[in-house]
């Protein structure tokens, strides 16, 4: 191993240690009784997110000094079935470090927002513990040389998530909706699973860079329709992780958690690592010209009606976060015509761009209403008055439809949920027929008594 | 006497303390200290059977020529039986240390240390005559703890359930063990009455009704005790697995899968949370067999790793509804509870262990998963994606129950911060899951080498002309 290789081996293993230890770090004593005081936990979270940053910053720096292109950088088998399958591999080009610092750049400065906004907060420690998960597994999802380790990143950003959203979790309407976002995540894990077991079956390995780096394609073995049915499947985790359609509706709910969450996971990296995730896995879209099609309608679709969606918001996260979503569904069409270098710099600009907005939309609110204070009335018009304004019949149900955001989730509700809950409702009664016992609730339980 | 003689000894000594404990008729916190030191005991001794070389394997014959009848070895352990034969003694630990001393039952505690003896020495042995008896000793023990009068309702269920898969596995066995030819019509309806007798008490669809019931109406305590271990999996790989046809076990293996989905289905449904946790084990319970009829070595090791994982977090997802119940009263999860705040070590516990049975990266469940999930459709290429499904929904229901339980504002009038104990024992669990999760190596490499076992096992038996004992292994 050279001494460039050596450094950029050790500074990708610092990168990932640092979310670890710190979401050790801050998770343990709570499980302990021993919660650390806010000044312990902000102080341990910027040191963990400086610690990354500069790792971040070294590994991509060493990376670009070396010019020797993709690299897997392999730290064993996580577990072994004798022929060590499972590797804990990352795989380290160009826009995986670029994104991997980005993250870790964009998580220290909500870290260091978020210990003001949230100073005094019950949930202080836990805050920072659902947010030492997402940074873990960000960094996994940008790094993953392995499909099990991008697995493993997925589900720690989705579980962090949907605790995120419903972190006010005194009231029903966060909890109520961090469910149904978890639901939709289910829906992405599951796609995301698929694709990793079909990965394995077919090509007899999880490794990432036969997908990613385009390289080995021969050796892959993988024929058309396999490679079109793991791109699919990937891109329907894609949908899921960053809102595409028809998965949109939960992208408003998810603004009931803390301004700082909104604006790391649905302004800058959740909803962008879906992106990151297809701009990896350009090579497979190549091979599968079927999966580019559907990405690239996806993706025109739901920027068309994330756009409109937007301008009828009445509240500024939401908007902010089909403003996003808008953004996303154009990196995605840019990413699906091949042109993945635009869609690389599009999504790195827009990442740093929404946080800010996000990041200071509580300040802009909180001046506007000192300014109509002052005034003594309403300022300037909303942005829906576009839509409002034309008295047209198109214009009108057009306004009722983006008012409505596109009606996603009453058809998923009526599609899927309604059927579903229907049909295991009357498996529910039959059970409780075969069992003889009829539909009425259950007995006492006081009088429990165990062992 | 030998090491390994001493050592059963023990083993079957500690549970014998508690119910010495009861006749001898022990001021209640003294009998419940007692209980959990007999718990402990016999959890370090069969953890020490498992981690300790020279007595991880063994086999202890018939005294006289009663081999010729009740199999080639009273007693053995070897890579297949060691590692499940401390989950019992876990899973009473759990259930005496988190008990109360006011709500500590006399009557049931004999019941359940009886039990969890029988599901021990059931691990222990590949008797057919032995695993009859210990599987008749288990129903008795639980369906004695199902008493009524607070729970006749679900005894009831129970009994008519279990009386018949006793009898099946029963005539299944001796048909089994008497046919003249292997192969033979005999063996194949004895083989698949002991199949049925597993499938209902696994809680195999369509076998499956009774187990919500028992968990809604019955005792949860002895219920979780009674299922977690999951005999009928031990039944099916000891005496199926060697024995069956390939298309026997796909049968099996197909209904283990749609029963998956559906108890994950289902879970996920309930209103009421003893339910949801019976549909769980259903579901896990299904995962398990699914993966030991796939007979692959990938998806049969990772039933063998999810059968601890599951033991385990479901185990402890069903006694966190049962202590939460203690605290306050049947619980409804279509309204939010709340308590966070109170008890934040068991909801961080409950989501640990809950994710666990997902297979969430990071517990030991996300390994056997990945495993399972890989056998199954390598398998079934398209029906081995009900485990992707049974997996998200699972995930869903856990996250449910989550919200419900200790989500939610709560007027808090009653004293609801947990005990020292309860905050141990599922710390415990859940680091145990978490550990072997980020370091499964040890654990993989065991259920693996099992799983080696028992296909060689099942190769030896299903080539002609191998001898065959009543109940051959390969070593």
């Amino acid at each position: 191993m050279t001494g460039g290789t050596s450094l950029l081996h050790g500074a990708v293993l610092v990168m990932f240690l640092a979310p670890a230890s710190l979401l050790g770090l801050l998770a343990i004593p709570s499980l302990l009784r021993r919660p650390p005081q806010e000044r312990v936990v902000a102080s341990a979270t910027r040191i963990a997110m400086v610690v990354a940053f500069a790792a971040a910053l070294l590994a991509l720096a060493t990376y670009l000094a070396a010019g020797t292109g993709p690299q897997v950088l392999s730290y064993g088998a996580w577990f072994s079935l004798g022929t060590g399958r499972f590797a804990f591999d990352f795989l380290v080009d160009g826009r995986s470090l670029g994104f991997a610092v980005l993250s870790t750049g964009i998580c220290g400065v909500v870290a260091a927002f978020s210990r003001r906004y949230l100073h005094l907060e019950a949930g202080f420690n836990r805050y920072f513990v659902q947010f030492a998960m997402f940074v873990l597994g960000i960094t996994l999802v940008a790094l993953a040389g392995s499909i099990e380790v991008l697995f493993a990143g997925w589900e720690l950003i989705g579980l962090s998530s949907a605790l995120l959203v419903g972190f006010f979790h005194e009231r029903r309407a966060p909890v109520v909706n961090a469910l149904r976002v978890f639901a939709v995540y289910r829906v992405s894990d599951a796609a995301m699973l698929g694709a990793a077991v079909l990965l394995h079956h077919w090509a007899g390995s999880g490794s990432l860079s036969l997908l990613f780096s385009g390289q080995g394609q021969a050796e892959l073995a993988l024929h058309g329709n396999q490679a079109v049915a793991i791109a699919l499947l990937l891109l329907g985790a894609v949908a899921g992780k960053s809102a595409l359609l028809p998965f949109s509706g939960w992208l408003p709910r998810a603004m009931e958690g803390p301004t700082p969450s909104s604006a790391v996971y649905y302004g800058a990296l959740s909803i962008h690592a879906g992106c990151l995730l297809l701009l990896r896995a350009e090579p497979l879209l190549a091979q599968s010209p079927a999966a580019r099609v559907v990405a690239a309608l996806l993706g025109a679709a739901t920027a068309l009606y994330a756009t409109l969606t937007a301008r009828v918001q009445s509240d500024v996260k939401s908007a902010l976060a089909y403003a996003s979503l808008t953004q996303v569904g154009i990196i995605i069409v840019e990413i699906a015509l091949g042109l993945t270098g635009v869609a690389f710099i599009h999504m790195l600009g827009h990442a740093c761009f929404r946080v800010l907005q996000f990041l200071s939309a509580p300040n802009v609110l909180h001046d506007l209403h000192e300014l109509e204070n002052l005034v003594g009335g309403h300022i300037g018009q909303g942005s829906h008055g576009a839509l409002a304004a034309r008295p047209s019949r198109r214009a009108g149900t057009l306004y009722l439809v983006a008012l409505e955001r596109g009606f996603v989730d009453a058809l998923i509700d009526r599609a899927i949920v309604a059927p579903f809950y229907g049909l295991v409702g009357r498996l529910d009664r039959l059970d409780r027929w075969l069992s003889g016992g009829g539909g009425a609730d259950g007995p006492d339980s006081d009088s429990e008594g165990t062992p | 006497m030998t090491p390994v003689s001493l050592w059963l000894t023990g083993l079957a000594a500690a549970p014998l303390g508690a119910v010495v404990g009861v006749a001898l008729d022990l001021e209640a916190e003294r009998l419940r200290r007692l209980a959990v030191l007999c718990a402990g005991a016999m959890f370090a001794i069969a953890a020490t059977l498992f981690v300790v070389p020279e007595l991880h394997s063994f086999q202890i014959p018939w005294p006289g020529a009663a081999h010729a009848f009740l199999g080639q070895s009273m007693l053995r352990s070897d890579a297949f039986s060691s590692a499940l034969i401390p989950l019992p003694a876990a899973l009473w630990l759990l259930t005496v240390a988190v008990t109360p001393r006011s709500r500590l039952d006399r009557a049931g505690l004999p019941r359940t240390a009886l039990s969890t003896l029988a599901t021990t020495l059931a691990f222990l042995t590949e008797s057919p005559a032995l695993l009859m008896l210990f599987w008749t000793a288990s129903v008795a023990m639980f369906l004695a703890a199902l008493s009524p009068p607070d729970a006749r309702r679900g005894q009831r269920v129970a009994a008519a359930y279990l009386a018949v898969a006793t009898v099946l596995l029963g005539v299944g066995i001796a048909l089994v063990t008497t046919a003249a030819t292997p192969g033979s019509r005999a063996e194949q309806l004895g083989l698949w009455l002991i199949i049925t007798a597993a499938l209902i008490r696994k809680g195999i669809f369509p076998f499956h009704a009774w187990i919500p019931e028992v968990f809604d109406r019955g005792r949860l305590g002895p219920a979780i005790l009674f299922s977690a271990p999951q005999m009928g999996s031990y039944v099916v790989a000891v005496l199926v697995v060697p024995r069956a046809s390939p298309e026997t076990l796909r049968v099996v293996a197909i209904l283990a899968l749609v029963t998956a989905v559906y108890g994950a289905a289902l879970t996920l449904f309930q209103r009421d949370a003893r339910r949801a946790c019976g549909y769980l084990f259903v579901s896990q319970s299904a995962l398990v067999l699914a993966g030991l009829d796939c007979t692959g070595v990938e998806a049969l090791g990772g039933a063998l790793v999810l059968w601890i994982s599951s033991a385990l977090a479901f185990a402890g997802v069903a006694r966190c509804v049962l202590v939460l119940e203690a605290r306050r009263g049947r619980l409804d999860l279509t309204t939010h509870h709340g308590g966070y705040e109170q008890m934040p070590i068991l909801a961080a516990s409950f989501l640990v262990l809950g994710m666990a049975c997902t297979g969430f990266p990071g517990t030991l469940g996300f390994v056997g998963e990945e495993l399972l999930v890989e056998g199954a459709v390598g398998a079934f290429p398209v029906l081995g994606f009900a485990v992707v499904v049974a997996v998200a929904l699972t995930g869903l229901a856990v996250l449910r129950m989550y919200f419900s339980l200790f989500c939610g504002a709560r007027g808090i009038s009653v004293q609801l911060r947990l005990r020292r104990r309860e905050a141990i024992v599922f710390g415990a669990a859940a680091a145990f899951l978490v550990l072997n999760g980020l370091v499964p190596g040890p654990i993989v490499a065991s259920r693996l080498a099992a799983s080696h076992t028992l296909l060689a096992q099942r190769t030896a038996f299903l080539t002609p002309g191998t001898p065959r004992t009543l109940t051959h292994r390969c070593r």
